[in-house]
């Protein structure tokens, strides 16, 4: 199109500076030009403009498409079966609501019945994986092939490459790695321990810090040596994860270290009583000095509370760094005989929630049970360490002393809530409805069960002002596990 | 009818009134909840102490509440229609009552009225008076028009996206005072021309040169052949009564509904409905201007088909129409399709030919594949002829999803060699992109 161009170079110039190529305009329009050029009322610039409006006009009933042999591989089938139609529109709503932790239970349930989604939705789930990083392994796997294929030509969705886990640890990005790692951590330790020692030297200080935080998980003695060769790393915060990771194993040298120092300052002292009928027993303590490598390690030598002497404060840290088993051990008594012991002393009462620090640190169930059976105090940090029925039974039991510091731990359950528990929540709820608003419960939906739902029409906070902020998040939450069921029920048929 | 759940949604005012609409389409929301062919009606419990009364007319999707609420449709109308297309099991079938009976012979009522106005007799010397003065008006318009454009061109367009808005704004104003809207509105698009992109110099000369053509035409219209005086006449502005043109004889045909364009500019949305003649072949543009606050009078859908009575505004390429009645909403038919880019081109041709300052159409091409050429996304037919996509940002991973490399019949909406992508058949199924 020549004579167009010609004409825009004439337009963008001006008429006063140059004047249309007659000669690169088609024949066909001689004819109209001639009438045009032969019209002398006509100046210079309305010659052009209808010279332009002939050509413009030529130009758009000309138009022939162009051809080219050029083609794009295409999709491969499907090797799953596609979900039903009512998951599909559950996915939609669930999408449109924009609840992530729906959004992850829904691509849950689809890949565990081995199903992936109809094309139609394909891009609004690769497009939701971008901006969720943690769910893009799943959303790689209900996508299916034609997700796979997609990826090849927006870069921004190559998470959906298809790669091995061991294939995505070494080549993929951080978010991935970290997703791949926590993953093969909870489920083989030892092979994720073997990952990070393969790639170690490559990693910068960030991605060290972040693959040590995810080793919490499944920590155990097979870690030691790993974690001890670290000493020798330039960066600070990594040697500070490494030793707070080796504090979490009984057997490392520091919490041995620990140990011998309990063993030497703390004794129990056993003496015949009322003529030699009844055992008596009791705690002494010594204050031995304790060598510079334990105060090197994190044990602070002064007291921070008025309520410790700076002894005290020693062995109260001392205690919470030690596993509760230790105290077994030593004195060969059980743990309700360890709390006993304790709970004795005036000086040694004070060191009872060092030991519920030390039952929550190593992960120590029989402790905590005693712990909340025989204990004077009630000590919230040990209900996660309780047998599911028995969390629930003891949140439950001291929900109204202590709502906030419960519902915390209520979140962490992997069960839905019993409904006697959800109601104590949800009552607690309504009445601070701007503390546990929509998107709180967005977040912790997997744990509502649908049996509160007539609950919460019951339930309306005091405050007149409170209650339309209370009334909307009900019916969001009434939404959201309606939703849920939607979508359990929708991967049962 | 068996709308879709997207359709539905697609008749909802905004966003909000789609997820109130979609929290309302649940059983436990409504008290009553009936239908026969003709309608559907339920009663909502709302925050008033009555339900609310809300009634959709099946036969041409249109919707009636009782609520307070002055979107239209409302959230209890998509709510109760979304519910239906869900779980039309729990719905009774059921006489009309009273309150829906009294609607619908409203509607038929109004219909019928409609059709018969006729204009109050008016004083044709008065009204021959006005126009001779318009006409003027609109003249002397044109030629201070024509000095502006002369300008322009004797200096050269390189200078344009210097002016900013006001030097298109001022010439835009002159011609509303010149009574030539239609004038107007084409030297406002001048200035709304991107002048970052790339191209800008062509497409500022294609709209100089139209505006030329309608200017130059309207001085010289009394040479031109009556129908396509009409053409000039409506784009210089001048309207024509909606009255008037539905008591002509309008075509009756099986109409698609191809696609739904939305855009709001000063509190006004414009709504325009694209719409293919299944019987007929013939393509129709009919637009619905609605005040912010207030319902419009049509609920089209894409994908829908529709029995109904188009007028055509005059012009020698009839595009734009108006219903003038509605008959009923039909399953889907089969349909001819433009074969391919060539018999789109085709086409094209031939309506630039007859009228050279004609907008965008709507059209259904077979077997369309997209294709990647140098980064961008072209849409290749059977014979291997491509066209550039051109709002590849906004459809192409829809598009390349529900394809899968495959060919798929496709409706585009351009001119010339720019066609955007609004749908695509699968199945026998019509899906907005």
């Amino acid at each position: 199109m020549e004579f167009w161009d010609d004409i825009v170079n004439t337009a963008m110039i001006g008429t006063d500076k140059k004047q249309t190529t007659p000669a690169l305009l088609p024949q066909e329009l001689a004819e109209a030009t001639g009438i045009i050029q032969a019209n002398t009322a006509l100046d210079k610039e309305e010659m052009f403009l209808q010279t332009a409006a002939v050509a413009l006009n030529f130009r758009q009933s000309g138009f022939v498409p162009v051809h080219n042999a050029s083609d794009i591989e295409k999709a491969p089938s499907e090797e799953k079966k596609y979900c039903s139609n009512d998951a599909l529109q559950c996915l939609k709503n669930i999408l449109s609501e924009e609840s992530v932790p729906l959004l992850q239970l829904w691509l849950e349930q689809c890949e565990s019945k081995q199903r992936v989604v109809s094309p139609v939705l394909v891009p609004a789930l690769l497009a939701a994986a971008v901006q969720q990083k943690k769910l893009q392994l799943l959303v790689h796997a209900c996508c299916g092939r034609r997700g796979e294929w997609l990826g090849k030509f927006n870069t921004q969705w190559n998470f959906s490459s298809g790669d091995a886990p061991e294939q995505v640890w070494q080549t993929g990005t951080m978010e991935m790695r970290k997703n791949i790692f926590g993953e093969i951590r909870k489920a083989n330790p030892a092979q994720a321990l073997e990952w990070l020692q393969q790639t170690w030297k490559e990693e910068d200080a960030n991605a060290k810090t972040a693959f040590l935080e995810l080793m919490y998980t499944g920590i155990s003695e097979a870690d030691l040596p790993f974690l001890e060769s670290l000493s020798g790393e330039k960066s600070k915060k990594v040697k500070d994860e490494a030793m707070h990771l080796q504090r979490c194993v009984p057997s490392s040298p520091i919490v041995t270290r620990y140990q011998q120092a309990l063993a030497q300052r703390v004794h129990l002292k056993k003496e015949k009583a009322l003529l030699g009928l009844m055992n008596k027993s009791f705690l002494l303590f010594n204050a031995s000095p304790l060598e510079d490598d334990i105060y090197k390690s994190g044990i602070e030598k002064l007291s921070n509370s008025k309520e410790f002497t700076d002894d005290e404060y020693i062995l109260f840290q001392l205690t919470e760094s030690v596993p509760p088993s230790f105290w077994e051990k030593q004195w060969q008594c059980k743990p309700r005989e360890v709390i006993d012991h304790f709970q004795k002393n005036e000086v040694a009462k004070k060191l009872v929630p060092a030991i519920v620090n030390a039952a929550v640190k190593f992960n120590d169930r029989d402790f905590a049970i005693a712990l909340m059976q025989y204990s004077e105090v009630f000590y919230i940090d040990i209900l996660p360490l309780l047998p599911s029925q028995q969390q629930e039974h003891y949140g439950i039991k001291f929900f109204s002393g202590h709502p906030d510091s419960i519902l915390q731990y209520a979140l962490q359950y992997e069960k839905e809530w019993s409904l006697e528990l959800a109601t104590l929540i949800f009552n607690h709820a309504s009445k601070n409805p701007y503390q546990y608003s929509k998107s709180f419960f967005n977040i912790h939906i997997h744990l509502i069960p649908a049996s509160v739902i007539p609950e919460l029409e019951k339930l309306s906070p005091a405050e007149d002002y409170y209650k339309t902020m209370w009334t909307n998040t009900c019916a969001y939450i009434t939404k959201l596990v309606q939703l849920k069921h939607q979508t359990i029920n929708a991967f049962k048929v | 009818m068996n709308l879709t759940e997207e359709q539905i949604l697609a008749l909802a005012p905004d966003e909000s009134s789609k997820k109130s609409g979609k929290d309302l389409a649940n059983a436990s929301k409504w008290v009553t909840k009936s239908f026969n062919d003709q309608a559907l009606w339920g009663e909502c419990q709302g925050s008033g102490s009555k339900p609310y009364q809300t009634q959709v007319d099946l036969s041409g999707i249109a919707f009636k509440c009782s609520c307070p609420s002055r979107k239209f449709p409302c959230k209890h109308g998509i709510g109760l229609l979304l519910l239906f297309s869900r779980q039309k099991n729990i719905f009774s079938e059921a006489e009309l009552p009273a309150w829906v009976n009294e609607w619908l012979g409203k509607r038929a009522e109004k219909q019928e009225k409609q059709v018969e106005k006729k204009d109050a007799p008016v004083d044709e010397a008065a009204q021959l008076k006005r126009q001779q003065a318009r006409v003027k008006k609109v003249n002397d318009g044109i030629q201070e028009l024509k000095l502006w454009l002369k300008d322009i061109i004797r200096n050269g367009i390189l200078l344009m996206p210097e002016k900013g808005n006001a030097y298109f704004e001022g010439m835009a104003k002159r011609m509303v005072d010149a009574q030539a809207p239609g004038l107007a509105n084409m030297v406002r698009q001048l200035g709304a021309i991107n002048f970052y992109a790339e191209g800008w110099e062509s497409i500022f000369l294609e709209q100089l040169s139209k505006i030329y053509t309608v200017a130059e035409s309207f001085l010289h219209i009394d040479a031109l052949p009556d129908v396509l005086q009409q053409d000039i006449r409506t784009g210089i502005g001048f309207t024509q009564s909606h009255e008037e043109l539905k008591s002509q004889d309008g075509i009756t045909d099986i109409w698609l509904v191809l696609s739904k364009q939305t855009s709001e500019e000063d509190n006004i949305t414009t709504e325009k409905f694209w719409l293919y003649g299944t019987k007929t072949r013939q393509h129709a543009l009919v637009l619905q201007f609605i005040v912010r606050g207030q319902g419009g009078q049509l609920s089209l859908m894409p994908g829908l088909f529709i029995e109904a009575e188009l007028v055509f505004f005059p012009s020698v390429t009839p595009l734009r129409a108006l219903v003038k009645k509605q008959i009923a909403i039909t399953s889907a038919i089969s349909f001819s399709k433009y074969n391919n880019w060539l018999q789109v081109a085709e086409a094209e041709t031939q309506y630039s030919s007859i009228l050279p300052l004609g907008g965008e159409r709507a059209y259904t091409v077979q077997q369309l594949k997209p294709v990647q050429i140098a980064g961008k996304w072209w849409l290749k037919d059977a014979e291997g002829s491509i066209m550039l996509l051109q709002n590849e940002n906004k459809v192409i991973w829809n598009l390349l999803a529900l394809s899968g490399g495959d060919a798929l019949d496709m409706t585009v909406i351009g001119k010339e060699k720019d066609f955007e992508a609004v749908g695509i058949w699968k199945d026998e199924t019509y899906t907005i992109l």
